[in-house]
């Protein structure tokens, strides 16, 4: 993608004026997108990104400037603008490079491109009709099906260069109940970093229709949630959204190398209950939030953040490495060209228990069980976390009675994980894009079924 | 010439040659500046520089889609086939439509600015100088957590083989943001708060103004504690307001109106509000951060409400959502470079009434001030109106601003809500966005608290 020689000139250029470390990414990528809405396929869109970023840093200041202009002249000009910035750093003398490349091409057996659009859009098709088979209340249903090849260039002064090929394929279906007055949707979007293969191995179109218009029906039919202070439990999969929001983000450099998120200094001591222990995996196979390498170049890894409650290992990219004096953890990861790269999470989970899923409920009392969960958000700096609640239903005296809507669920993240009481022993992941510094990058977040022993349900 | 303008002469060319007619291109050049400093340091240093363009055309009377960030022959070639790939798989019922143009669009004045006068120097000091006013102001405020200035300007080209060849800057003279995160600390309570100001002149912004807002915005949040769960009468202030519209915005589409996604298809005339709610759009805004002379299909631009007195008008149309419902484009086709066209607002905002915040609550007596609301890509429902959202406030006393609220959430339905109006204020806020509100008098809400 560019010759080693240019790619060493213009890191020379970089240093040039007392950056003491400088970096070349350069993407190429091809995305396609798929909407069928209205029964009928509305768009089809292919679009090429292209373009590098070049990042110098100055101790722990970081100057990042990019361009689509990937010329040997449009890569020295961002060189030199970004050089243009240091005031007075200590230097460096580039290390020669020694290459390799990350990509597996063994792992995808049918790639994107070659795949023919008509059949991407047969399983739009046979998830919408999976959908709307599901009840006459079914009135709209939107599915979309995205694939991405990524190829990447990264290279610094510190001898890296390395190539890599990223291949992620997902399809998501948006179902809406209507009565004629209200509106109820139901969501579910599966996807890996695979090619066209996942089709075969892991996602059913039709059974991902009927997941989001089975949630779409049964919240139409719901009363609000009741608002207080209750028990909840949260079911595996995308329920693990509790854990990315309400610790994984806090345990990223990006706050903690600041001193500013709740969990900075806390190395060594327990943050959550002992039945908790969970993990940061970037080397699952196949996995939605798998890589090869990082956004810097550096191999995945497997990271336990909290063993047993205690807390072990944040997440660290090489920029919060130098600021919190501490070994980056191939953790650095943005959402293109267009970002400088950070701390950020990969297959984020709870990992399995030993608790029984059905004693859970039946001791619980009153409260609620989480089945599906929505997005969410946190302030590190304080923990207050939010996230909704997609299909929520009602428990009486460990029994669950009826479906209920419009929950969201609410708490401060050091609280939260200390009231854990039950982890169940199946954990399953779910797929979702986390959006923060670095832009929006796929995640997976993963649990088993949880209990928490109380926190506030918003609702009516 | 430029080497864009002769890369979109060749690529036009190359569409009618493999049969693509109308063609359409969409271009979108950028110009960025950020930087960001952390306890009297810069810490971060951002310059950009992008162009993206995709090309939208018909084959066989279908629509198809395309774009790239690089240009080169290679690109044609991939835009082409990907138009053409396209237009062979839809089958939508409804195409775009590629326009001629209309005979005459209006004049918009690029508002005063200084943007390519100020050094990255100035910014750098800028930044630095808002950390020192907010650090100044109160000895509660324990940490910056980034003090930002940020700045650009862009440039839309839309060139179709009809011949329209329209150019415009966005937003009109540019952009200047700057603001700052603080945290604070008293006790066991720590809370974050901060303070943000826009404009096209750099100079005309005050740092240790900003600094020091974002200082008593942050030191009023310590101590809060969240109220008993219940019903609460409710001020929504202007910022908390804003982030309600943006995230139901989508209600007042006419795409969504007939796709089923918006309950409000087919109700243009009926009182869909309270009778002091009037929510306008308006491309045409001076200085607005979303005015433009034409929308992404190359319509003119026009000023309307969308909500008068209550009864709602009209919903935003395009030129492809207009034809279905056997109307006219308002004007409010909104795409980017990689994707289809679909229906936006452009500056759009309640008309602000008689009072100001202070004489909201002063009306509504007994309460909840609410400031800022969290979660809403989760915890709204913009198809349901429905949302249930952290919230975090003031009680309100007597009419006056009291203790803050937080771990609270509130709960309610955004149709509704635009009918429980009991007061517009006067206090318009757009802070760097097309979408503006005042604060607004909400009637009742449900709160999750204790």
């Amino acid at each position: 993608m560019l010759d080693r020689n240019i790619a060493a000139e213009v890191l020379a250029r970089a240093v040039k004026t007392g950056g003491d470390f400088a970096e070349i990414f350069l993407e190429d990528s091809v995305r396609t997108n798929i909407a069928l809405k209205s029964d009928r396929i509305e768009s089809l869109g292919t679009s090429r990104m292209h373009g590098a970023g070049i990042r110098v840093f100055e101790g722990t200041k970081a100057i990042y400037v990019f361009t689509n202009d990937t010329s040997r002249e449009g890569l020295l000009d961002c060189a030199a603008q970004a050089a243009a910035a240091v005031r007075s750093g200590s230097g460096c003398t580039p290390v020669g490079f020694s290459h390799w490349s990350a990509a597996r091409a063994e792992e995808i057996r049918i790639l994107p491109g070659d795949a023919a659009a008509a059949r991407k859009a047969e399983k739009l098709r046979a998830a919408n009709a999976a959908a709307r088979a599901v009840s006459p209340e079914i009135v709209q249903v939107n599915c979309n099906y995205g694939d991405v090849v990524q190829d990447v260039l990264i290279c610094n002064t510190e001898g890296v260069f390395v190539t890599d090929r990223r291949v992620r394929t997902r399809m998501r279906v948006a179902a809406v109940a209507s009565d004629g007055k209200e509106n109820q949707t139901g969501t579910s979007s599966p996807g890996a970093s695979m090619g066209f293969e996942i089709f075969e191995e892991r996602i059913d179109p039709e059974a991902c229709g009927k997941t989001a218009a089975e949630k779409a029906v049964t919240m139409l039919h719901a009363d609000p949630c009741p608002a207080g202070v209750f028990p909840v439990v949260i079911d595996g999969g995308f329920g693990g959204v509790i854990f990315h929001e309400a610790c994984g983000h806090s345990l990223e450099a990006t706050s903690v190398a600041y001193g500013v998120s709740e969990f900075s200094g806390k190395l060594g001591q327990q943050i959550a209950a002992s039945c908790v222990t969970a993990v940061d995996d970037g080397t699952i196979p196949g996995e939605w939030g798998s890589i090869h390498i990082d956004d810097e170049g550096m191999p995945a890894s497997r990271l336990t953040l909290i063993e047993n409650g205690i807390l072990v290992n944040y997440m660290i990219d090489k920029l919060g490495g130098r600021r919190m004096n501490m070994a980056p953890t191939g953790s650095g990861r943005r959402e293109s060209y267009q970002w400088a790269p950070t701390s950020r999470m990969r297959n984020t989970y709870i990992a399995a228990g030993t608790d029984d899923e059905a004693e859970m409920i039946a001791t619980m009392g009153t409260g609620l069980y989480a089945k599906s969960m929505g997005g969410g958000s946190v302030n590190p700096a304080t923990g207050e976390f939010n996230f909704s609640v997609e299909e929520g239903y009602w428990v009486e005296d460990g029994k669950i009675l009826r479906p209920v809507r419009g929950a969201s669920l609410i708490g401060k993240g050091g609280e939260v994980l200390m009231r854990i009481d039950r982890v169940g022993k199946t954990m399953t992941m779910a797929q979702g894009m986390c959006g923060s510094a670095s832009g929006s990058i796929p995640v997976n977040v993963g649990q088993p079924m949880i209990r928490i022993s109380h926190m506030t349900v918003g609702g009516k | 010439m430029t080497q864009l303008d002769t890369f979109i002469e060749k690529l036009l060319k190359a569409a009618a040659e493999a049969g693509i007619d109308p063609a359409e291109v969409y271009c979108a050049e950028r110009s960025a500046f950020s930087a960001e400093a952390m306890e009297g340091n810069i810490e971060s240093y951002e310059v950009s520089e992008t162009c993206a363009l995709g090309l939208r055309g018909m084959v066989g009377g279908k629509t198809g889609y395309a774009s790239t960030e690089a240009f080169d022959d290679e690109a044609i070639r991939m835009l082409v086939r990907g138009v053409q790939e396209s237009a062979a798989l839809v089958e939508a019922e409804e195409q775009d439509e590629i326009y001629a143009g209309d005979p005459d669009y209006p004049a918009m004045e690029t508002p005063e600015n200084d943007l390519d006068e100020v050094t990255p120097e100035e910014k750098l000091q800028f930044a630095l100088a808002m950390e020192k006013s907010a650090r100044a102001a109160d000895a509660r405020i324990t940490k910056s957590n980034g003090s930002y200035v940020a700045t650009g300007r862009g440039t839309l080209r839309l060139v179709n083989s009809y011949g329209l060849n329209l150019k415009t800057e966005t937003p009109p003279g540019g952009y200047a943001v700057a603001g700052i995160w603080l945290i604070g600390k008293d006790g066991d309570s720590t809370v974050t708060g901060g303070n943000s100001e826009a404009g096209r002149k750099f100079r005309a912004l005050d740092p240790a103004a900003i600094g020091k807002k974002a200082a008593e915005e942050t030191t009023a949040r310590l101590n809060a504690s969240p109220v008993e769960s219940g019903v609460y009468r409710a001020v929504i202030r202007r910022d908390a307001m804003k982030s309600l519209l943006r995230t139901f915005a989508g209600i007042f589409s006419a795409e969504n109106a007939q796709k089923k996604m918006s309950l409000l298809e087919g109700r243009e005339g009926e009182a869909i509000a309270a009778p002091c709610v009037t929510l306008m759009d308006d491309p045409l805004l001076p200085g607005g951060f979303a005015s433009a002379a034409f929308d992404g299909e190359g319509s003119a631009s026009r000023t309307k409400a969308v909500i008068e007195n209550g009864v709602l008008k009209t919903l935003l149309h395009s030129r492809k959502t207009a034809r279905k419902a056997g109307t006219e484009s308002t004007g409010n086709a909104q795409r980017s470079v990689s994707s289809p066209v679909t229906v936006a607002p452009t500056n759009f905002f309640f008309r602000p009434g008689e009072k100001d915040l202070d004489g909201l609550l002063a009306d509504m007596g007994e309460g909840l001030l609410i400031t800022e609301l969290g979660g809403l890509h989760a915890g709204a429902n913009p198809v349901s109106g429905d949302f249930s959202l952290i919230a975090k406030g003031f009680r309100v006393k007597d009419g006056k601003q009291g203790a803050p609220v937080e771990q609270v959430t509130i709960a309610g339905n955004f149709y509704q809500l635009l009918k429980d109006i009991r007061a517009v204020g006067s206090d318009l806020e757009f802070k760097g966005s097309g979408i503006g509100s005042p604060s607004v008098d909400a009637g009742t809400i449900h709160v999750a608290g204790k």
